[in-house]
């Protein structure tokens, strides 16, 4: 039984005076600790179809099941305690946290709001947390806005293993981190799938890191998936117009060879 | 300690800073310097200014001490403005918070209520809340807050608006935070500096209300305020003019400090997230 599974979405937003569809009948269903990729270029819907799943927008069709629940009935207190299972990494580090937080605030609050550890257990339960991503627990009373970007991604990657989830919505996660920064956090991930067994909607444009962390990709044009299948087969040789674009358009360094 | 430094530089922030200091230090001595009560008799009637150095600023019509009714008004001008403005950004930046984050229905009751607020005239509104209740310091309070909330909540839900687009409103719902955890710890105090930057526009306003209400006899009749002594002053303003110009001095004093001592901090908190 897959762990998510998504048939026919749809959303759609007026634009002058018509309706234009931002996720147009879209399916896909994810395994247990698998990762799945969402591709493809700026307004394709992939944004839309992560803020969909994690139910921070409501869809006006299809049917979302998370863990054998419909998710899409779930509302209030349910759909609160639900979302423990079900959490998400922001492009921008900086954006994705409340500026006047520090870091053990962003990290008690899901402690907090799902019960998981009592207020005299959670500092240390903080500072287990920032190990695990590779940071150390002295960071803990520092300001959100003092750490570098590498280090914010890494306490909002915390932050998302803290309820321990099943599922993380990585939308364009490493996209905003530099070159070096992006291969720790891509490694840290993998590491945390391996041992926890969590699977992660992957949502990117960037070809290159789909095809090293992704199973599956799914490829979006214009809200509709274009193509879909393994991740290595699919971004080698694409058979879809956009596909190949996308491929085209991929930066490379050309090596010639002696 | 840069950013004290900076308001030191700007000298009408330090004009303000200093007349609202000496205001407060006027009415936090008031009771050690004029002890007894400031509207019993103390001398001769009418005694004009600097004649009896026992009464400095002479007397009432009454024979009451000028100067101890200064210094106890003070008080009052400083007691109620503080109040009503500090009840009036309370109650504004709530409802406007809740208004701006509920959306839909809430949204609108909550803008319409406070467009029937603003529509009436906030003196008139203070006028007909006293004068049905009864005048007393802390419904003179509330009067005063009931015409001035309005300003703060639309701010407040302008604010809370562009606020809650943002990636850590929607980090908090992920994480399944309640919204109304949402709206006061996350975005609420987010949205509250343009909010406070009304503050001494709004204090300054409250005390001039205060001084208005007491002027039409409806201040608290237990209190001395500046506004009652002019009043008081104004049945013998060609005889004895100073009963009417030494308290409306002091009222003139007062809104310019509060008003520039707000604006300079206001001025040098902007510098500061400027740079930053």
């Amino acid at each position: 039984m897959s762990l998510l599974t998504v048939s026919n979405l749809t959303k759609r937003y007026p634009r002058g005076g018509k309706s234009i569809a931002a996720v147009d009948d879209v399916s896909f269903h994810i395994d247990p600790g698998e990762t799945l990729a969402l591709a493809g270029p700026s307004g394709s819907g992939k944004s839309t179809i992560a803020r969909l799943v994690l139910r921070l927008i409501e869809p006006d069709a299809g049917r979302i099941e998370f863990e054998d629940n419909d998710f899409l009935a779930l509302s209030g207190a349910s759909l609160r305690a639900r979302r423990a299972r079900l959490q998400t990494v922001f492009q921008d580090p900086l954006a994705a946290f409340n500026p006047r937080a520090t870091v053990a605030r962003v990290l008690d609050d899901p402690l907090r709001i799902h019960g998981i550890a009592s207020r005299s257990e959670r500092p240390r339960r903080i500072a287990a947390l920032l190990e695990r991503v590779g940071l150390a627990a002295e960071l803990a009373s520092r300001a959100i806005h003092e750490i570098s970007g590498g280090q914010r991604q890494r306490v909002a990657i915390a932050r998302a293993i803290a309820t321990k989830p099943s599922l993380i919505v990585l939308d364009e996660a490493v996209s905003a981190l530099d070159v070096s920064v992006r291969g720790q956090i891509l490694h840290l991930l993998l590491d945390l799938q391996r041992q926890e067994r969590i699977a992660y909607l992957f949502i990117s444009h960037d070809l290159g890191v789909v095809r090293a962390v992704a199973h599956r990709v799914i490829l979006l044009d214009a809200g509709r998936i274009a193509e879909s299948g393994d991740a290595r087969a699919v971004i080698d040789a694409p058979r879809s117009a956009i596909g190949k674009a996308l491929l085209a358009a991929a930066p490379r360094l050309h090596r010639t060879r002696p | 300690m840069s950013r004290f430094r900076r308001f030191l530089r700007t000298p009408e922030a330090v004009a303000g800073a200093i007349i609202l200091a000496a205001l407060i230090a006027m009415a936090l001595s008031a009771s050690l310097l004029f002890p007894g009560d400031p509207q019993a008799i103390a001398g001769p009637a009418l005694l004009p200014p600097f004649q009896d150095w026992s009464l400095p600023l002479g007397t009432d019509r009454l024979g009451r001490d000028v100067l101890a009714e200064l210094f106890h008004g003070a008080r009052t001008s400083l007691a109620v403005g503080l109040a009503a403005a500090a009840a009036a950004l309370v109650v504004g930046s709530v409802v406007g918070t809740l208004a701006g984050f509920a959306d839909g229905l809430v949204d609108e009751v909550l803008m319409r209520i406070t467009e029937a607020f603003q529509t009436v005239p906030s003196f008139l509104l203070a006028l007909a809340f006293v004068s049905v209740v009864g005048p007393s310091l802390g419904i003179v309070v509330i009067a005063i807050a009931l015409g001035t909330w309005t300003g703060p909540a639309r701010v407040a839900r302008a604010e809370v608006l562009s606020i809650r687009e943002r990636d850590y409103v929607a980090s908090a719902r992920a994480v399944g935070m309640h919204p109304l955890a949402i709206a006061f710890r996350e975005v609420l105090p987010n949205a509250l500096p343009p909010v406070l930057a009304m503050s001494s526009v709004i204090v300054a306003a409250a005390i001039l209300t205060e001084a208005a209400l007491s002027f039409l006899g409806l201040g608290d009749p237990n209190r001395v305020t500046w506004g009652g002594m002019i009043a008081e002053g104004r049945a013998v303003l060609r005889t004895a003019p100073f009963l009417s110009i030494v308290p409306g001095i002091a009222l003139v004093l007062t809104v310019l400090g509060v008003y520039l001592a707000g604006e300079g901090v206001v001025e040098t908190t902007a510098v500061r997230r400027g740079l930053s």
